[in-house]
């Protein structure tokens, strides 16, 4: 079980972690090509040409794909599309996940009864492929997306944060608090709310992954918006010529850029995991702190 | 105390996918009959065609007695008729299921078997050079998108090596039986098998060393040791058997996950499977299909979440209790 405490420096422990530090270096990356991508990028990257499928040059880094557009500028422009993704599903998902858990601990009674039956059925159901199956009706762009993948994954979010705010209901802070006369509205604001927050910050970084892998599986399948650049959408392009040479630069750099975010974001929520679990830390912290 | 798992909980599980295809394709704007039938049904669209749609369906009447018929229609194994391929969806898709099944199930043994012996070894060498950079590997692994490993070896194999077939389930029309067959088959199982296991090893394996970790700090390890038994049983017999506990209650949503990585590796490997037919059903807009496959996939999901949570509270009977931790 996770167990935060509002003595630990979260932020210190992620930074110790070499995963951590990894993953946050590996983000803030992504991060600067997303924002300096209208520099960096050295055409417009829906821009269509007459020069198709060349290879490597000057004039076009990772040569051009199929319809003659610079692959160099749409790797970059991805990583907005991946990133909008990743933050979006994050905060909604984890939005979600806390009202839902914390009322339903604060609740309680039959209210939590149903949501947590509710829970534990879609639990049991593949989201993913029930997103598919969605996502092939609706045709989503970038925001239904985040708005179907959010309103289908909360679940174990909710469950984590219920039992979280369970058990800091029990604890003796709020116990004296209460004994002090502070009503119920002070004790969530005060008390377990800001104790929620390690929690919240997991369930943020496992939404964001989450988010990310399947904007990119939906855009891989040929379902996604067409006018976005994404990654996914362009290794979907890409496998049909693979037997051609252009998947040196074509696919695997947009493959790379993809993977690369997404471990950003496993190693962060692993190192996070691990400084938020006591056990773990202290065996983690003998091994890699020499 | 629940010593049995709660049946309801399943059936909801299964009220919700049924309602959910009802409903989706009726909730969608624009012609209902295209959304229940696939775009494929306008192409041999005639007034007498469409009545008697509308009539089978029964799209002229409320939605309770449409739900009745589409139940009625359920319970009688009619998942309905794919005018794309102009065949009973259910005679398709059973046809490609096997090919899934194979896949999935060679890989969840695979997978789970692979990430135990690979916990168990990297938990009891911790923080040696062996299990660091096996943790490393694996993290790395972790951040791999499952279809994005599939890429990368249908490259490898297809442009380097070439030793193994890269695509299909069997080599078409070769006449060979019995024992070349099934080589055959096996053959064309190793790569996407090979991605799909290589996909799914990292979160078994991670949460098999974590628990591992914290098995190796219990009293009856110790008294194991004191015991003078030998590395090998302390480890396997006494630590890792009880380790396994985790890796074997999560199986339910294992199977969930892998299931959804076969629909991304039978794409890649053409491979003739569920995940292949989503794939043209997608591509065809032929909605039959996708709502056949997704009510099987999710039925047979919740069904192995089923079994497995009747399993585990044989193997372990202190589940039961743990349980009713959040349901009092």
């Amino acid at each position: 079980m996770l167990t935060p405490n509002m003595h630990n420096n979260y932020w210190r422990e992620l930074t110790r972690n070499n995963f951590g530090k990894l993953g946050l270096v590996l983000l803030c990356l992504v991060l600067v090509i997303a924002i300096f991508a209208p520099f960096l990028a050295r055409y417009d990257p829906g821009e269509p040409s007459h020069s198709i499928l060349m290879p490597p040059s000057l004039a076009h880094w990772l040569g051009t794909n199929d319809i003659g557009q610079d692959i160099w500028s749409r790797l970059l422009c991805g990583a907005k599309n991946t990133l909008l993704v990743a933050l979006g599903v994050g905060v909604f998902t984890t939005i979600l996940s806390t009202v839902i858990g914390a009322s339903a601990a604060l609740v309680g009674g039959l209210y939590d009864k149903i949501l947590m039956r509710v829970i534990d059925a879609l639990i049991v159901i593949p989201a993913f492929i029930v997103i598919i199956l969605v996502a092939a009706y609706v045709l989503p762009n970038v925001w239904t997306l985040i708005f179907l993948i959010s309103i289908l994954t909360w679940q174990g979010g909710a469950r984590l944060v219920r039992a979280q705010t369970l058990s800091l209901k029990e604890r003796m802070s709020v116990y004296a608090a209460r004994t002090f006369g502070a009503n119920k509205l002070y004790l969530v604001i005060r008390h377990i709310i800001p104790d929620l927050n390690p929690i919240l910050f997991a369930v943020f970084i496992h939404s964001a992954t989450r988010g990310v892998f399947m904007e990119a599986g939906l855009a891989f399948l040929g379902i996604a918006d067409i006018s976005t650049v994404s990654w996914g959408l362009m290794m979907h392009h890409a496998l049909r010529f693979y037997y051609l040479d252009v998947w040196k630069w074509w696919l695997i750099p947009t493959g790379l850029a993809l993977s690369a975010t997404i471990m950003a974001l496993v190693f962060i929520g692993h190192a996070f995991e691990t400084a938020m679990d006591p056990r773990l830390r202290e065996m983690e912290q003998e091994e890699w702190q020499c | 105390m629940r010593k049995i798992p709660e049946i309801g909980t399943y059936v909801i599980a299964f009220l919700i996918i049924l309602v959910l295809i009802f409903l989706l394709p009726r909730m969608m704007p624009g012609d209902p009959l295209t959304a229940i039938c696939g775009e494929e049904v306008l192409v041999e669209m005639t007034p007498e065609l469409r009545t008697e749609l509308l009539h089978r369906f029964a799209l002229d009447e409320p939605l309770w007695s449409q739900f009745f018929v589409y139940l009625t229609g359920i319970m009688h194994g009619d998942f309905g008729y794919s005018y794309y391929y102009n065949a009973p969806v259910l005679d398709i898709i059973l046809e490609a299921l096997p090919w899934t099944l194979l896949l999935v199930g060679s890989s969840l043994l695979l997978s789970t078997v692979l990430s135990i012996i690979m916990g168990i070894e990297s938990g009891w060498r911790r923080g040696k050079i062996s299990d660091k950079s096996l943790l490393t590997t694996t993290m790395i692994l972790n951040g791999f998108p499952n279809f994005f490993i599939g890429i990368i070896l249908l490259l490898v194999f297809a442009v380097y090596l070439g030793c193994l077939p890269l695509q299909g389930a069997k080599t078409p029309s070769s006449g060979l039986s019995g024992i070349d067959s099934m080589l055959d088959i096996a053959q064309h199982l190793v790569l996407p098998l090979i991605a799909l296991t290589l996909a799914q090893i990292p979160g078994s394996y991670l949460l098999m060393r974590n628990t591992m970790l914290t098995t190796l700090k219990e009293p009856f390890v110790r008294t194991a040791k004191a015991k003078g038994l030998s590395k090998v049983a302390v480890r396997y017999k006494h630590a890792g058997r009880n380790a396994m506990l985790p890796i074997v209650t999560t199986t339910g949503v294992r199977v969930g996950i892998i299931f959804t990585g076969a629909l991304f590796i039978e794409i890649i490997f053409s491979y003739p499977g569920v995940g292949l037919l989503t794939y043209n059903a997608l591509f065809m807009r032929d909605y039959p299909i996708l709502q056949g496959v997704f009510f099987i996939v999710a039925v047979f999901v919740i069904l192995a979440n089923f079994v497995v949570d009747l399993l585990y509270r044989k193997i372990d009977p202190r589940i039961g209790d743990a349980n009713t931790e959040y349901a009092q």
